[in-house]
């Protein structure tokens, strides 16, 4: 059920009002049920739950229930995610059986199924609200406040949790140049990975000379493992329009790009959605809130390019071009979209500002750490309990992120590093478990804050394959213009396939370190000069690795085939024969009662007898 | 005018010149590979890295597309700037191993050889330079052919990899391929000119009255479209002798000569050919930079800016 706010409003006082009647409207509202359709969830049936419980709603025939959609709640590992009010109570794995359960205990009879709610492993403590389980416990959330609570596809909702009363605020008593101090005072830092301070670019944008100037949103998210802007633009589409539009008004600019990748249809759907409310609302286009001040935005979506994420290949794209990056000796702000002055800013940075505008910049800096204020949202990946989003303040430690909100290594693996920043990120290891996140810390430890992927890797991980795995992806994605990226790339992913298959050689990691200061010295664009980064981490922090590849042609993580043995483990082997029978070159024997036995003579290391075995009874050593 | 200090030679140049454009003027010799007078630069094959003072740290920068807006500190021969040209020229190497032309420029740069296999396919050698489709867009406004592909597979190609339908046979892409990759390819039977590798033909505009071969169709098409006769010289020359016609339009060849031999386009010995006496021009270093690219548009070159000779006269 889409709602759609039908009412233009011509002044800012008219929002107002209608914010207060819509609060109200929201509080003496009974019971409604939320059902997360995020991609996540949705991945998960989500969609059918949220049909089920319109059904439901419908047959009662009470009438007063009501059923929403609601965006990312950042559990992702715990969905489908259904909040029931009033009590919120939180629901997590939810399947299509339990909906009539929920709806007859929670909806109708207001009390709490028991079997649904999260319930904490070392404690065995069920929690009701999501206030209390340990995932959201340590989270400070901003950017990602009211995704889970609102429909996103309701300006209405959005409004009564008070979107747009920053722009509001700032068109009815705030000069252009005062929104623009707010933001130099806040210390925001684009959250897109390259940490640069947001007000200085607006500032620069400001004063550059040219007409018309853009506004630009980075949507294009494509580090494998963030989705961050995903959640954001599919949860709450209307505060990223919010802060474009407060931006727009500091830099003087009327007309705004979102760039969202292709990968990201609900984000498209829900943004698309969002601009014609907004325009419809008068919040967008001619005449904003009655003040003058207009600026409209458009989408475009990319074409399935990893290096359209850099500013200035987006905005060749952005043109029709194809998306290569150009030299930025000239920067955007200066000769961007079109060679006009342009501001871009990544989504999650646009996001942050309606809540620095209404709180002020005081506020923003009391959070975080002394260069790095304000929070972050994580995409908490891999090998970890709680894989989701997790928004919570700079300086937090590694520790605190992974191990208190992540729930530490699945399956009880052992920790063996965490890898952020994407393919220009690098591999943290145990030791420095306890460092605070922030950018420049990130970036002392050999690694970056990226766009907030953090990828938790256990004793099983290969960190050459990790290395291998990251040059890979850069090597599919390079632009393929600059000498050092493309040649580079592919010398380097050469050598990283034959270490990975057992034929490194001596004198490898020293081509792949003179490659990798060639392509930091001399690539085009940030792509290539940080390609290096994943292998130069994982040399720094595991070196014996490496060597244990290509001296001993042995994998220490068991992972690269070929690189390590199998054996039958005698106590848990119960000889039914099922290896035996399908290992391509005989290599087992045994018989009925007699433990089996691999000849690693014969054994070609092709892993079938490790895949078969019902009892897990092959170990990898 | 900013100062670019270049490997300590102190030259003035004014804003927006390159600092290729300083080193020229210094008689600092950079290599380059994708850089042409004739085309905006790429800064693609990242050959021209130079370092440059950041007062308490250096960045290494393309020095065929920086613009200078300040007063600067370059330096070309510091070791990081010369191992940094060097890994490139490795790669480059690795890439298209048996290239006469490449190894030629290596040499210059005094690389002789790759520590790196080769691990990519190429075409024929191509180094991926971009001068051809730059030139082909550029100056030709024709874009024939661009390229297709990402990273790993990028390649120069005709749209689809058909024969290129705006192709007029011109043969610019192959002038300026600095490997050799492009050729033009004469069909005699067929009378027609063949751009090899692109599979594009075109007719070929034989002599009516002997059957040699000229031109190809579509350029003296273009040109026959765009040929104006300046009637203003041709009252003036009509009023010569014909001796005398010919002294002018020799006098004129010499200037757009020297020009082009200030301007670099040309070898100084090419150039003295069309000089009525030994005069030495003040040619500037980079003659030879790269191999002696023709004449291409003059009247549009020469009145480029920051290119030595700013004669506005135009046309020859």
């Amino acid at each position: 059920m889409t709602v759609v706010a039908t009412k233009r409003f011509t002044c800012v006082a008219d929002l107002e009002e209608d914010r207060r009647r819509l609060r109200e409207q929201r509080k003496s509202a009974a019971r409604r049920v939320r059902v997360c359709i995020g991609t996540g969830c949705a991945a998960k049936g989500s969609r059918k739950l949220y049909e089920l419980f319109c059904q439901a709603v419908r047959e009662t025939d009470a009438g007063v229930e009501a059923v929403s959609c609601v965006g990312c709640h950042g559990f992702c590992q715990r969905g489908p995610i259904v909040v029931v009010e009033p009590g919120e109570i939180f629901y997590q794995r939810v399947e299509e059986p339990d909906v009539a359960e929920i709806f007859r205990e929670t909806v109708q009879g207001g009390r709490v199924v028991e079997r649904l709610l999260y319930q904490d492993p070392a404690t065995g403590a069920r929690a009701r609200q999501a206030g209390e389980i340990p995932f959201y416990k340590a989270q400070q959330r901003i950017v990602l406040a009211h995704n889970g609570e609102i429909d996103p596809r309701s300006i209405d909702d959005s409004i009564a949790v008070g979107g747009y009363s920053a722009l509001a605020k700032a068109l009815a008593t705030m000069t252009p140049e005062q929104v623009l101090q707010e933001v130099e005072r806040s210390g925001l830092r684009g959250r897109g990975g390259g940490g640069f301070p947001t007000g200085r670019k607006w500032r620069s944008c400001r004063e550059a000379r040219g007409e018309p100037k853009y506004v630009i949103s980075n949507g294009d998210e494509g580090d494998p493992g963030a989705f961050m802007d995903r959640s954001v633009m599919e949860g709450n589409p209307h505060a990223v329009l919010e802060g474009m539009i407060l931006g727009a008004y500091a830099i003087g600019s009327s007309k705004g790009y979102i760039y969202v990748r292709n990968e990201y249809p609900l984000a498209v759907e829900h943004l698309r959605e969002a601009i014609v409310q907004a325009r419809r609302a008068g919040l967008l286009g001619e005449d904003i809130l009655g003040t003058g001040f207009a600026f409209d935005v458009r989408i475009n979506r990319g074409g399935g390019a990893f290096v359209c994420g850099e500013s200035t290949a987006l905005m060749a794209s952005l043109e029709g071009r194809p998306g290569e990056p150009r030299a930025k000796y000239v920067h955007t702000v200066e000769h961007g979209l079109w060679d006009k002055p342009t501001n871009l800013n990544n989504v999650e940075t646009w996001a942050n500002v309606p809540a620095i505008i209404n709180r002020g910049s005081d506020w923003f800096a009391s959070i975080g750490t002394e260069k790095s204020k304000g929070t972050k949202v994580f995409s908490l990946v891999g090998e970890v309990t709680n894989t989701g989003l997790v928004e919570v303040p700079m300086g937090m430690t590694l520790r605190q992120i992974i191990f208190e909100i992540g729930g530490g290594v699945k399956g009880g693996r052992a920790f063996k590093a965490v890898q952020t920043g994407g393919p220009s990120g690098g591999c943290i290891p145990a030791r420095f478990l306890d460092a605070p996140v922030d950018f420049d810390e990130l970036t002392k430890l050999g690694s970056m804050m990226g766009s907030g992927g953090m990828i938790v890797m256990s004793e099983d991980t290969c960190m050459v394959n990790v290395a291998r795995y990251f040059l890979n992806f850069l090597r599919e994605e390079s632009c393929g213009k600059c000498t050092p990226c493309r040649e580079g790339l592919a010398q380097m992913l050469v050598i990283l396939d034959r270490i990975t298959h057992g034929q490194g050689q001596p004198g490898d990691i020293e081509c792949l370190e003179r490659v990798a200061v060639i392509l930091e010295g001399t690539a085009l664009c940030a792509l290539g000069k940080t390609a290096a980064n994943p292998v130069l981490s994982t040399l720094r922090y595991f070196r014996q690795e490496y060597d244990a590849h290509i001296l001993q042609k042995r994998c220490p993580a068991k992972q690269c085939r070929g690189l390590f043995r199998y054996q039958i483990d005698e106590k848990a082997c119960k000889a039914c024969g099922v290896c035996r029978k399908h290992c391509p070159v005989q290599a087992i024997t045994g018989q009925k009662k007699v433990p089996h036995v691999i000849d690693q003579e014969k054994c070609t290391l092709c892993g079938t007898c490790h895949e078969k075995c019902p009892f897990s009874a092959i170990l990898k050593v | 005018m900013p100062t670019v200090t270049i490997d300590n030679v102190a030259v003035e140049v004014p804003k927006d010149a390159t600092i290729l454009d300083a080193a020229r003027k210094a008689g600092i010799w950079i290599p380059t590979l994708c850089f042409h007078p004739a085309v905006p630069p790429q800064a693609m094959c990242r050959l021209c890295m130079v370092e440059l003072d950041r007062g308490g740290w250096t960045q290494l920068v393309t020095a065929c597309n920086y613009p200078v807006r300040r007063d600067i500190v370059v330096s070309v021969s510091s070791d990081r700037a010369v191992q940094a040209r060097r890994g490139v020229m490795e790669l480059l190497l690795a890439r298209a191993p048996e290239s006469k032309p490449l190894q030629a420029l290596a040499g210059r740069m005094g690389v002789t050889g790759t520590p790196y296999p080769q691990v990519s396919k190429t075409q024929r050698d191509c180094v991926l330079c971009g001068l051809c489709t730059a030139v082909c867009d550029a100056c030709l406004g024709r874009a024939a052919i661009g390229f297709a592909g990402r990273g790993k597979d990028r390649v120069v190609s005709t749209p689809f990899r058909q024969p290129a339908e705006d192709c007029i046979g011109c043969g610019a892409c192959a002038a300026v391929c600095p490997v050799g990759t492009i050729q033009v390819r004469i069909h005699e039977k067929e009378g027609e000119i063949e751009i090899s590798p692109f599979k594009t033909r075109v007719k070929a505009q034989l002599c009516q009255a002997c059957g040699a071969r000229i031109v190809s169709v579509p350029v003296l098409e273009e040109a026959l479209g765009k040929a104006r006769i300046d009637w203003e010289k041709f009252r003036r020359l009509v009023r010569l002798c014909p001796k005398c016609r010919r002294k002018a339009a020799a006098e004129q060849l010499a200037e757009v000569a020297l020009a082009a031999a200030q301007a670099g386009y040309v070898s100084r010995p090419k150039a003295a050919a069309f000089l009525p006496s030994p005069r030495r021009g003040r040619g500037g270093g980079g003659e030879g930079a790269h191999a002696t690219p023709p004449l291409t548009r003059p009247s549009a070159t020469l009145s480029r800016k920051g290119r030595g000779n700013n004669d506005p006269k135009g046309s020859a």
